[in-house]
């Protein structure tokens, strides 16, 4: 898996600043969202924060993995 | 109103968007289907009309529909999907993009002056369509499980950071880009217009209506940018849908894109 080459680099195309917007609403969504149920669950207020950023800091990571390296 | 009385100014909001129906009884015939539905036939007649004489030749109409086929065909559905398969998927990229393209191109045409992609829905039924057909497609080349594989693992990602990664690249692939389509879609047609007609609504009221000859003055400036914003307008209804497609184009691309 970690030694694996994307076959076809990705066209030079302008959608693909949109793509990555869409990756990082996505991840903020999500562990966000996480940290807002666990918020709920146990009555805490400082696990949504935690999971924005979380997931702000992992979205960022992915994006430097999948675009970074071509 | 007499001029020189002054009177409220009422802001346009959201109700500026309610369509009263056209022909009293039928509650679906509105102004963004009289629209949307002229747009299709302008669209069918024109491709009907530009490739009916087929000359080697071409005719300035044959002309003018290749120039707009060609641009869909070639930078975006090429460039997006790859030149081994993209050419099935032309007609639709094609037909989408003149399709959103006239429709917001209509709020700046006089008398039409309406984009029907302000009302959500409208939106909504786009990017669905376009995700059913970039999920189904992939479904269809690498099978349900591959595909879902595919949509979810990451490439180049360490393999014990998968399990934090997996869940970003489900929501984002499969949840957020309909959502993102949808909304950036409508919402720069909705704040768009509203934009416009509160320049123009407002110039209306300092110029005819405030009964102040300074502030009379203040409204020709506030047509003025109320122009330069319909110019402004007009290129962001073109790049929208020019996005709308590219990303449809890529995410179609991606779905059937052998990277595993």
């Amino acid at each position: 898996m970690s030694e694996h080459q994307d076959p076809k680099p990705s066209p030079p195309n302008s959608g693909d600043g949109w793509r990555v917007l869409s990756y990082l609403i996505g991840g903020v969504l999500l562990y966000g969202g996480i940290g807002f149920g666990l918020d709920r669950l146990f009555g805490t207020e400082f696990l949504l924060p935690v999971g924005i950023v979380l997931g702000a800091g992992l979205t960022i990571l992915l994006l430097h993995f999948r675009y970074g390296k071509s | 109103m007499t001029a020189g009385v002054p009177t409220e100014f009422i802001a346009p909001g959201p109700q500026s968007f309610d369509t009263p129906p056209i022909i009293n009884g039928v509650d679906w015939f509105t102004k963004p289907v009289l629209v949307s539905m002229l747009t299709v036939v302008v669209i069918v007649w024109f491709y009907w009309a530009a490739s009916r004489k087929s000359a080697i030749v071409p005719s300035r109409l044959q002309f003018a529909g290749e120039l707009g086929y060609n641009f869909v065909r070639n930078s975006i559905a090429r460039d997006a999907i790859g030149s081994q398969e993209y050419m099935k998927y032309v007609p639709y990229l094609c037909g989408l993009f003149y399709f959103i393209l006239l429709n917001n191109v209509a709020a700046t045409i006089p008398l039409i002056q309406f984009p029907t992609f302000s009302h959500i829905g409208w939106a909504y039924s786009a990017a669905i369509l376009s995700w059913i057909i970039y999920n189904a497609v992939g479904i269809r080349k690498h099978g349900l499980w591959g595909y879902f594989k595919h949509q979810t693992m990451p490439a180049g990602v360490p393999w014990w950071l998968m399990p934090l990664m997996i869940p970003i690249e489900f929501i984002s692939n499969i949840v957020v880009r309909p959502i993102s389509l949808s909304l950036r879609l409508f919402a720069n047609m909705f704040a768009g217009h509203i934009l416009l007609l509160v320049f123009v609504l407002g110039a209306d009221y300092l110029v005819f209506e405030s009964g102040k000859v300074l502030l009379a003055g203040v409204g020709v400036v506030t047509f003025l940018m109320g122009l330069a914003i319909a110019g402004l307008e007009l290129f962001v209804q073109c790049i929208q849908a020019y996005i709308f497609v590219v990303l449809t184009a890529q995410y179609i691309g991606s779905a059937i894109a052998e990277d595993h």
